[in-house]
């Protein structure tokens, strides 16, 4: 007989069996999962009402000024830049209810919720025994009855206007969560004079058209000036006797030397974003190519060679890449390459012709000028070509420059006929399109960073 | 089968049975309740009745108050207006024919293209004007056609087969409106201008009309970069009375000043909105303790 002998089942007695049934059974009624303990409403709110957020400014206090007028001089000029954003609406001072005279203290805060202010500016201005400016703000949350933000200065009092330029700046970052653009410069070409005799004279101003001077005297024609990205330098062309020479200037210093002669060049070079190269275009024999430059060691490098005409590069922010224009597939189109050359990419496909590429110094936007039946066009467009849109149309605009947010685009508009040109600012989303008052017609604007 | 497999079977169906039992009882007395959601959907009421009570509903109407109308633009103002009164349709023929010199000449010196103002009606009598043939309204197309400067021809023939009124009625998408009170009988709370372009709703609820009043209020930074960042929860806890019993509770945290400057935004749009008086007090203990998602994704265009 064979024996079968198969494995033994498990030896478990009926008690056994008994015990792991219960296990199981209280391991399952452990696993339940606890109830929650009361009802909650939940809601989603995905529609919004984008609006210029209503904000109180009551004038600075001023204590101890030589010039009492200068806590309300500070406060007009913070009201100005915020309007000028288009980000915020600032409230009649007529309508206010509570007068703010002693900073140390929170406001009555349903005085101002009566006249609908979301936002509320405070400061005060004292001199010190030294002689400095001692200047601090608070920036309050009307609705919800908090401080939201106070910083103070100390600086000589000359810079008043640079306090309410850095106050102006302090309240748009924390307000809109984006750094802000008012503490800084802009170069750009004066002209004066009959149409066909214009002098030409390289200026600089704040941002908001105070303060402007002279950096030449308008003996010899400039052109094109740039703002370095990270030090207080500015490019520019010169024809001198018809030689065009691109000079480096140190506003700072007001140091002046000669980059180069480039026979060939049209626009002024740009800076790469440390500061330390410039890109430029240079042209032989008809046709133009991409050079870049180290500033110290004045050595050149070729980056483009075609029999095109490839012009007006600018770096991207990180330094990594630089767009272009070139008119190797016919028209003039943009171009991105990497920035010490390769194979250029094109990214714009649109009908009309595409010039003057700027890249933004949020690096999420190129600015450039659209060509398209006889209208110019500045639009901007994303790294990759994607998602472009035109800010605004008309005869011959040209020549947009970013601010130092990447919000707003400033460019230069030339009506024609006996007039001249002029400059504008527009917001990337296409609205909000001032011109900036200058002391005669301009053109070529350049933004500078935010001052250190 | 040996031995050995009886024991066995015997062990094993025990160990099955209670497992299955186990099992039984665990998904018994599992449940999750879930929070409740009011989801953004946008609803109309549907009544469903009968034709007779219908009739009977919009004949009610008819007679009962002939409330004010929103005006619509009234350049001028009508000179002549018959009486509306439908049921009194045989007298009504009457007056159409006698009515006929009389406007046709008015309007001509008059400069034409004025928006001539329709009678106010109720919008409830759309449908039973559509279903009744109403010879009130005739005058009315006839002024209308008197307005052009054609010299006005006389639509006496047209009006019976011509009736502008029961188009308008035929086209008009107004949701019909409820006529009789319910229980619990809603309130016609009347949603602001969305930034989204959609016209005025009526909102169907509380909730809904929290909502409307939260996105009037909202007023998101624009133009970021990273939309993902500026998602922002907040937790308020209600007094019955609609106002804040606490300061509102952020739920979502980060450093980045587009994050502090969203969280503001919202905390700012729930301190605006008070007093919730949408939210029916007999309902408070549904809605006291609310959790609000602002999610600006769909607004901003980087």
């Amino acid at each position: 007989m064979i024996k079968r002998s198969s494995t033994s089942p498990p030896n478990l007695s009926r008690r056994g069996v008994l015990a792991l049934g219960a296990a199981v059974g209280a391991g399952a009624l452990a696993g339940l999962s606890p109830r929650p303990a009361a009802a909650v409403v939940k809601l989603d709110v995905t529609q919004g009402n984008v609006q210029p957020l209503p904000i109180a400014l009551p004038d600075f206090i001023g204590s101890g000024l030589p010039d009492p007028g200068l806590g309300r001089s500070v406060t007009q000029i913070i009201a100005s830049n915020l309007q000028r954003s288009g980000l915020f609406a600032p409230i009649d001072q007529a309508a206010y209810i509570e007068r703010i005279s002693n900073f140390d203290t929170a406001p009555r805060f349903p005085d101002w919720r009566q006249i609908n202010a979301q936002a509320l500016v405070t400061g005060r201005l004292a001199r010190q025994q030294d002689g400095r400016l001692w200047a601090q703000f608070h920036l309050w949350d009307v609705f919800a009855g908090q401080r939201l933000d106070g910083q103070q200065y100390f600086t000589p009092p000359d810079n008043w206007r640079r306090i309410a330029h850095i106050i102006s700046d302090a309240i748009y970052e924390r307000l809109t969560g984006e750094k802000g653009y008012f503490d800084s410069r802009i170069v750009f070409i004066d002209e004066s004079g009959p149409k066909d005799r214009r002098v030409k004279r390289l200026a600089l101003m704040d941002q908001d058209g105070a303060n402007v001077r002279y950096l030449t005297r308008g003996d010899d024609l400039v052109l094109t000036p740039r703002f370095s990205p990270s030090t207080q330098d500015i490019t520019y062309m010169s024809y001198s006797q018809g030689l065009p020479r691109v000079f480096l200037l140190n506003i700072e210093t007001g140091q002046r030397e000669i980059v180069g002669n480039f026979p060939g060049m049209t626009f002024a070079p740009r800076f790469s974003p440390d500061g330390q190269r410039v890109v430029m275009s240079l042209q032989q024999a008809g046709n133009s190519n991409l050079f870049v430059m180290d500033l110290r060691s004045k050595a050149t490098t070729r980056l483009t060679d075609t029999a095109a005409i490839d012009t007006s590069p600018s770096y991207a922010p990180d330094g990594a890449r630089i767009c272009f224009e070139s008119d190797r597939g016919g028209r003039q189109q943009i171009y991105v390459m990497g920035a010490n050359g390769g194979a250029p990419q094109r990214i714009s496909f649109g009908d009309g012709t595409y010039s003057t590429p700027v890249w933004s110094p949020r690096g999420d936007y190129i600015a450039f000028t659209k060509q398209y039946q006889g209208r110019f066009a500045i639009g901007i467009m994303k790294p990759d070509g994607s998602g472009e849109r035109i800010l605004t149309e008309g005869f011959h605009n040209e020549g947009p420059t970013f601010s130092p947010n990447g919000r707003v685009i400033m460019f230069f508009r030339d009506p024609g006929s006996n007039s001249g040109p002029q400059l504008y600012t527009v917001d990337v989303t296409g609205r909000n399109e001032q011109r900036i008052p200058t002391p005669s017609y301009a053109s070529d604007p350049a933004w500078s960073p935010l001052l250190p | 089968m040996n031995g050995a497999g009886r024991e066995g079977m015997r062990t094993s169906l025990t160990i099955s049975a209670l497992v299955h039992a186990a099992v039984l009882a665990w998904s018994v007395l599992a449940f999750v309740a879930k929070p409740y959601r009011a989801e953004s959907t946008e609803s109309m009421p549907v009544d469903i009745i009968s034709v007779s009570d219908f009739s009977k509903m919009t004949l009610g109407a008819r007679n009962g108050a002939r409330t004010e109308k929103p005006n619509p633009l009234a350049e001028k103002v009508a000179e002549r207006r018959p009486t509306d009164d439908p049921t009194a349709k045989v007298v009504e023929t009457k007056e159409t024919k006698s009515s006929t010199d009389t406007p046709a000449p008015e309007p001509k010196p008059k400069p034409p293209a004025n928006a001539e103002k329709k009678p106010p009606e109720p919008k409830r009598d759309l449908i039973a004007e559509a279903l009744k043939k109403d010879d009130a309204k005739k005058p009315e197309p006839k002024k209308t056609e008197a307005k052009t400067p054609t010299p006005p021809k006389k639509p006496v023939q047209q009006q019976p087969q011509f009736d502008p009124r029961k188009v308008e009625a035929l086209l008009d998408k107004r949701d019909p409106q409820r006529l009789a009170a319910t229980g619990d009988a809603l309130r016609d709370t009347v949603s602001l201008g969305a930034s989204n372009g959609t016209a005025a709703q009526l909102s169907q609820s509380e909730l809904d009309a929290l909502r409307a009043r939260l996105a009037q209020l909202w007023n998101p930074p624009a133009g970021a970069s990273n939309p993902e960042e500026l998602v922002v929860q907040v937790r308020i806890k209600l007094s019955p009375d609609g106002r804040l019993a606490a300061p509102p509770m952020v739920l979502t945290s980060g450093t980045s000043p587009l994050f502090q400057a969203a969280r503001d935004s919202a905390v700012r749009a729930v301190f605006r909105g008070q007093p919730f008086d949408m939210l029916k007090p007999e309902h408070y203990e549904q809605w006291k303790d609310v959790e609000i998602t602002f999610d600006p994704r769909d607004l901003v265009r980087g």
